[in-house]
């Protein structure tokens, strides 16, 4: 399998204040990994170096085996789609308005919408299960309803690479649950995903690789077993043993939660 | 707090049957107008500008019936030379300046609303018209026996200030490469108010009111004079312009309305695309202002009320836009220069007595466009 995503010694700084430090990571095409650590460190930010839409201050990140920043931003938008974890939109635009933005790389100057753009917007309309809200006005959509709508916002962009920033926060379980789904669903059309995850609880079985940023800035990767330690969390999340239910067990026994 | 909102889905799987709540089926549409209603709004909107010009040339004070206008049109009748005279050279081109006013300043707001992702932003409230109000004064004032290709100096003081003025709030309101909206919003607003009350300094130094402080006040309320069919043939051609350069921007604003991170990760060259919205719509601010002073409100509640009907797609609301103010403007015009006649009342006062009302009930209203 190669490499859709290669951070080879990757560091960032905002303002001088470092961030990500010495970080190697590598997501195999259809793998399905969490990316997980503390607020603030970094989770957001390797996402957005993944994406382009930051340079890294040092090393290298590699998109399809190149720099985000030398493939023009039309094509690198064909690659890859971020979904950001807070979309404020202005005015009362419909959930298919939104996703039919997702289409904007492969429209011309004047050109608007052709076949093949309205199959990809009915295609992840369909993925996400959004069809029945389509004409619904996205800021009155509920929390899940809306996650679900930013994801085919995503898929509209026909990227192989899809980076999730927090997709499961502020749902409910049920939603949660749901949102796993989609998750599996999509890595069965082939989709890569890296996705952000603060809900530790939701990771195993569901995501084949775990990367942990650490609290120095670089960031370790495994299986769910060999990361979830509890050495490892009260480290990367600055927790005491036995102040959260989830370090108390010695083995990280999630199949019962 | 969002997941308590989530009352939809009682199904854990994607699998299970949904609730059906309000607008789940296709046939339910969020907007009042869509699709083929679309098509039909364009015709009906086209047909009422041809029948709101028609009948904004029979009034006045020698009335000229629309039977023989449409005589003469056809060539079954004829016009007497003074409702010839007073048709070509007084109303119809104040009535054609009245609607370009109109549909300049409705799709100047639009962009501005769409740029800003405010619904509170017009070319009033954003400095462009206060600009172009301060470039217009000293063009009256000063250089009025100048023109340019037909255009007097004040037109083309007009487009400078209103174009300079949008250039400074602009570089006020950039930071680090970045463009704040809301500081844009606010800095736009602080620079308009400034030259606007600027341009009443010049008839506090011009004591002898003349005729050309005379005509700066009158202008100041807003009033549409009668141009010149030559300068009228030239600002068509530039609004035609600024049209064109306008519809490419409008799927462009739709895609900012995602915020400038998400346009960006699209493809979107969100500061150029900024920068081109800037200057179509000051462009547009400036064949309004050269032609009918300071008129508040027009620029704010057309872009409103199309909205409210067909959706905030830019795309479709451009040319509904474009029709509605000219609809509107020819409309007010003609209640101004009706209304106390002989004497008139200024078309931006009127404006004023219209829109404020009107613009807070869709305030209480249309509660759903302010979720921001």
């Amino acid at each position: 399998m190669t490499a859709l995503l290669r951070l080879t010694d990757v560091s960032f700084a905002y303002a001088g204040r470092p961030v990500l430090n010495g970080v190697n990571l590598e997501v195999p095409e259809g793998s399905c990994a969490a990316l997980i650590g503390a607020n603030g460190a970094g989770k957001t930010t390797l996402l957005r170096l993944a994406s382009g839409s930051l340079k890294a201050s040092g090393g290298d990140v590699l998109l399809g085996g190149e720099k985000p920043s030398s493939i023009p931003s039309r094509q690198r938008s064909r690659m890859v789609a971020l979904i950001p974890q807070h979309l404020e939109v202005p005015f009362d635009f419909t959930a298919q308005q939104i996703v039919e933005q997702g289409r904007t790389p492969y429209l011309g100057l004047v050109r608007g919408p052709a076949r093949a753009d309205r199959l990809a917007v009915e295609r992840a309309l369909e993925l996400t299960d959004t069809l029945g809200l389509r004409h619904r006005i996205f800021n009155e959509l509920s929390g899940g309803e809306r996650q679900r709508v930013k994801i085919a916002l995503g898929l509209a962009q026909g990227a192989p690479l899809l980076l999730l920033d927090e997709p499961t926060q502020n749902l409910d379980i049920g939603r949660q649950a749901e949102l796993i789904d989609l998750l599996h669903r999509l890595r069965g059309e082939g989709m890569t995903i890296l996705a952000s995850i603060h809900d530790l609880h939701l990771i195993q079985g569901n995501f084949s690789t775990v990367h942990l940023i650490e609290p120095d800035g670089a960031v370790i990767s495994g299986t769910a077993e060999d990361i979830l330690t509890p050495e490892n969390l009260t480290k990367a999340f600055h927790c005491a043993p036995g102040r959260h239910p989830l370090l108390r067990h010695n083995s990280f026994a999630l199949g019962a939660m | 707090m969002e997941a308590e909102l989530d009352k939809v889905a009682v199904g854990s799987g994607a699998s299970l049957p949904r609730e059906e709540t309000p607008g789940t089926r296709a046939s339910e549409r969020a907007h009042a107008i869509a699709g083929a209603g679309f098509t039909a709004l364009i015709v009906a909107l086209g047909v009422a500008l041809v029948a709101a010009t028609m009948l904004a040339v029979s009034v006045g004070a020698v009335r000229i019936p629309v039977s023989a206008m449409l005589a003469a049109m056809t060539g079954r009748g004829a016009l007497t030379d003074t409702q010839h005279t007073i048709l070509f050279v007084i109303r119809l081109p104040r009535v054609l300046a009245s609607s370009l006013v109109g549909g300049a300043l409705a799709v100047s707001g639009l962009m501005f609303q769409g740029l800003f992702r405010n619904p509170m932003a017009d070319p009033y409230i954003i400095g462009a018209s206060g600009g172009a109000a301060l470039g217009a004064c000293i063009g009256i004032l000063f250089l009025s026996q100048i023109s340019i290709f037909g255009f007097s100096a004040t037109a083309l003081l007009a487009f400078v200030g209103s174009v300079a003025t949008m250039a400074i709030v602009y570089s006020l309101a950039r930071t680090r490469g970045r463009t704040s909206g809301v500081t844009l919003l606010l800095a736009g607003f602080a620079v308009g108010t400034m030259l606007t009350n600027s341009t009443y300094l010049f008839e506090l130094f011009d004591p002898n009111s003349t005729a050309e402080t005379r005509l700066v006040a009158a202008w100041l309320h807003g009033t549409i004079g009668i141009p010149e069919w030559k300068q009228l043939a030239v600002v068509f051609c530039l609004f035609l312009i600024s049209m064109g350069m306008a519809y490419p921007l409008m799927r462009r604003l739709n895609t900012l309305a995602l915020g400038d991170d998400y346009a960006h990760q699209l493809g979107i060259r969100v500061e150029a695309t900024r920068v081109f919205v800037i200057l179509t719509a000051s462009l547009l601010t400036a064949i309004a202002v050269s032609l009918g002073g300071l008129i508040s409100f027009a620029g704010l509640i057309i872009p409103h009320v199309a909205r409210l009907l067909l959706g905030p797609d830019n795309v479709r609301m451009l040319p509904v836009t474009a029709l509605a103010g000219a609809i509107f403007l020819v409309v007010a015009d003609t209640f101004a220069r009706t209304l106390l006649a002989p004497s008139e009342l200024p078309v931006g006062i009127l404006m004023v007595f219209l829109g404020g009302p009107f613009f807070l009930y869709l305030l209480r209203n249309g509660k759903r466009e302010y979720t921001l």
